[in-house]
């Protein structure tokens, strides 16, 4: 049963398979894990406007030649006792890029080398080649351990955060202590419970009849209280990628069409919950260089049929068969959202059709190289970025060499590689420089939602979702009315 | 009845073999785990990291090799996503099962064979009737709906029984009515057909014409000989619950081996899929013997 005083019960969707540091950055790990038990360099401010504030790091500074120098604040202690230092910080990178395990945050760091030089106990120099403008940002992605840890995935987490982990059984519940020797300010939450339960019905119920006191994911069918219920936007986008190779959707006026040919509005407070919001980027509008001057497309069906008519006379072939692909269970009534979507384009002359997959199918489709297709494959599907930054999106997203691009475009290429190099407001305006030429002038894809996630939080709680409550959930953002 | 049960063991480990052979060809013809453990966004050098980390990268034909040595020494190898032996993780998520299931059994078992033989000899009668009905009922209501109405009705509006979860005897309570409502509407259906048919038969009119009360005469007297093609249902039905009850584990929060299950078969956790599946096919061929006694008990003939 939750608890009248301090401690808190936290129901989840999902159970973690592991409690590791390295694996933060996966949302069901993370929302135990992160800023909980382990903490970061830095930390991305995502209720107000401050940027990146530091955490472990009281300050750092750029040196030149991709070389950043970071001051650790003195005197924090992790769990066992030991203190924190920066010899902690290279081995926590050490275990990330090792090849003995598998770490997800390594995957921010594709193609940089990165070398540290310790200077003393609470300065460390990163070097990053190629050089990396947004290093301190990536340094709020990577959790820090002590030097014993093992290279390999632990059971234990030994972190520097307010919190301890002092139960887990496996399939049933994770408990954490609040830490009395914690180097920072003390959280008022004094014990957190995760549960797990897969049905969002059960979570909600959960907290209704007082056995959790926040369900940070419920769906709008189980969302009807309106002094528990939360919705907030979740950092995730959807959209339809459209390939530019394939015919006829090589054809821009095809990719018009898609896009005129979709009632956005439809969905929202129907299959959608209300306060989902209308996308014109693949990031939502909380991110840098984000461009409040692309306009979401009109929705026109005698346009569509025009531009069709056009590219038809051209000799494009326009009735080649276009298959939308979706992931089952991608996010609540996907299968719908979907049906609609095929319904509008076959609604202004398309020839397209649905197959719903399971998730590893969806991979084969969403990522290079594509499957071979007797028309063109639109593939539906949810990117997530609440990291503050276009560069965790747009190169995946649109570039060239992108995984899961379809865009072949030099200019975009051009332009994310100059945004990505740069810094401060320049970087800003050729992030947004980019937005508007993907969204207006070449009409890359079909941007359709920024989505809502629904929270339930019992009313003896002072706790606000933001667009990090996908990611984590800090138990020092709850206080108690 | 021992050689059956001899033969019935040969056959069960001819059968796992197969299983094994099976399930593991099978499972790696449906892709790629590195895809599913690693994020959308990683990296090719991740993805082969993670492969080679895993063994995935070895022949298909090397890596079964390398699996049935591991099998001859009881090592299932390590789960992918939980970093543990796949047995452990399977065994945790067993010993919850096993007793949701044989405890669900017996209350069927008793519920069914009691209100059924009952409702076949009022034949027709209002008890009858009702037994009919509920059964029915029973047989063909989703799982799922009356799970979820059961929490709203029993933990959210009257405050009686927990949600969801397993801490305490009152968490069972819910999870184990909703698993007994389907089996239980099958089974008692065949229990009342079965008792209808013995009770017409000539021994039970000798035994009434010698002034043999009601009750030894159902369940004394043509119980016994009712209950063979009920004890097949039954034996139906056990496997299914040994298998897992995938839609109670997952709304009450049960961490049992269906769940565990399908949750592995999404996740490409092949080492918890093997296991699970051989665990699971172990219990079933176990139950099945057991079944096989019972019919030797039950019937001098099959035992000769």
């Amino acid at each position: 049963m939750a608890q009248d005083n301090t401690a808190i019960t936290v129901v989840l969707s999902e159970e973690l398979d592991l409690v590791e540091p390295c694996m933060a950055t996966r949302s069901n790990i993370g929302r135990v894990i992160l800023q909980n038990i382990s903490e970061t360099l830095t930390e991305l401010d995502v209720r107000g406007d401050k940027g990146l504030m530091p955490r472990l790091a009281d300050s750092w500074e750029d040196k030149g030649d991709g070389t950043w120098q970071f001051k650790l604040h003195p005197g924090v202690t992790f769990s066992d006792g030991t203190t924190l230092d920066a010899a902690d910080v290279k081995h926590s990178f050490d275990r990330v890029f090792s090849d003995q395990l598998t770490c997800e945050s390594a995957r921010y760091f594709a193609d940089t080398a990165l070398s540290f030089n310790i200077v003393d106990d609470t300065t460390i120099d990163i070097t990053a080649v190629p050089a990396q403008p947004i290093l301190p940002l990536l340094m709020s992605l990577v959790t820090i351990v002590p030097s014993e840890t093992p290279m390999e995935f632990v059971r234990d987490p030994i972190g520097t955060g307010p919190y301890v982990m002092t139960e887990w059984t496996a399939g049933q519940q994770i408990v954490l202590d609040r830490r009395e020797d914690y180097w920072g300010a003390q959280p008022e939450v004094s014990k957190a419970t995760y549960l797990f339960r897969s049905e969002p019905a059960v979570r909600a119920g959960m907290v209704a009849a007082g056995e959790a006191d926040i369900a940070p994911q419920i769906t709008a069918e189980v969302a009807d209280n309106t002094a528990t219920d939360f919705s907030y936007l979740n950092s995730e986008t959807v959209y339809l990628r459209v390939d530019g190779q394939d015919a006829p959707t090589s054809d821009i006026r095809i990719r018009q069409a898609l896009n005129a040919a979709i009632d956005r509005e439809a969905f929202i407070g129907t299959v959608l919950p209300t306060g989902t919001e209308l996308a014109v980027a693949m990031v939502p509008p909380t991110t840098l260089g984000w461009n409040p001057d692309v306009a979401v497309p009109a929705y026109d069906p005698e346009l569509a049929k025009k531009l069709i008519a056009e590219a038809q006379a051209d000799g494009v072939d326009t009735s080649l068969p276009i298959e939308v692909v979706a992931r089952t269970e991608n996010f609540p009534n996907v299968t719908e959202v979907a049906e609609a979507l095929v319904q509008m384009f076959n609604e202004v002359g398309f020839t397209a059709t649905l197959r719903m997959v399971e998730v590893a199918e969806h991979e084969q489709y969403y990522s290079k190289p594509y499957p071979e297709s007797e028309g063109t494959r639109l593939v539906l599907a949810q990117h997530d970025n609440s990291r503050g930054d276009p560069a965790f999106s747009m190169f995946f997203k649109y570039d060239s060499e992108g995984t899961q691009s379809g865009v072949n475009d030099p200019k975009v290429d051009d332009l994310i590689a100059r945004a990505s190099a740069a810094t401060g407001d320049e970087r800003a305006a050729l992030w947004s420089e980019l937005f508007a030429y993907v969204h207006d002038e070449i009409v890359a894809d079909v941007l359709l939602f920024h989505m809502v996630g629904l929270s339930r939080v019992s009313e003896r709680l002072d706790f606000t979702p933001t667009i990090a409550t996908n990611q984590q959930l800090q138990l020092s953002e709850i206080g108690f009315k | 009845m021992i050689k059956l049960i001899g033969q019935r063991a040969i056959a069960s480990v001819l059968s796992l073999l197969g299983l094994m052979v099976l399930v593991f060809f099978l499972s790696r013809l449906t892709g790629d785990p590195a895809v599913l453990f690693l994020p959308i966004d990683a990296s090719e050098a991740m993805k082969a990291q993670f492969r080679a980390l895993h063994g995935l990268d070895a022949p298909l034909i090397e890596q079964f090799g390398r699996y049935v040595l591991d099998l001859l020494q009881f090592d299932f190898g390590d789960s992918l996503r939980k970093a543990r032996p796949a047995i452990d993780v399977v065994m945790e998520a067993y010993a919850w099962t096993l007793p949701l299931a044989l405890i669900t059994l017996c209350l069927v078992v008793v519920a069914a064979v009691v209100l059924g033989s009952l409702a076949a000899f009022n034949v027709g009668g209002f008890f009858d009737r009702m037994v009919s009905i509920v059964s029915l009922i029973g047989a063909s209501a989703p799982d799922f709906w009356i799970a979820i109405v059961a929490i709203v009705l029993f933990s959210i509006n009257l405050g009686w029984l927990p949600t969801s979860g397993v801490g305490t005897p009152l968490h069972w309570v819910l999870p184990i009515a909703v698993l007994f409502i389907r089996p239980f509407g099958l089974i008692v259906q065949v229990v009342r057909g079965s008792m209808l048919s013995a009770l017409s038969a000539p021994y039970v009119k000798t035994a009434r014409a010698k002034g043999v009360k009601n009750l030894p005469i159902i369940f004394i007297h043509t119980l016994r000989n009712a209950m063979l093609p009920v004890i097949t249902v039954i034996g139906d039905q056990a496997a299914a619950m040994l298998n897992g009850a995938v839609i109670v584990e997952t709304i009450f929060g049960f961490p049992g081996i269906g769940k565990l299950m399908i949750d592995s078969i999404l996740q490409r956790d092949f080492n918890v899929v093997l296991a699970a599946i051989m665990v699971t096919a172990v219990a079933i061929f176990i139950m099945n013997m057991l079944i096989d006694v019972a019919y030797g008990l039950l019937d001098p003939r099959i035992r000769h």
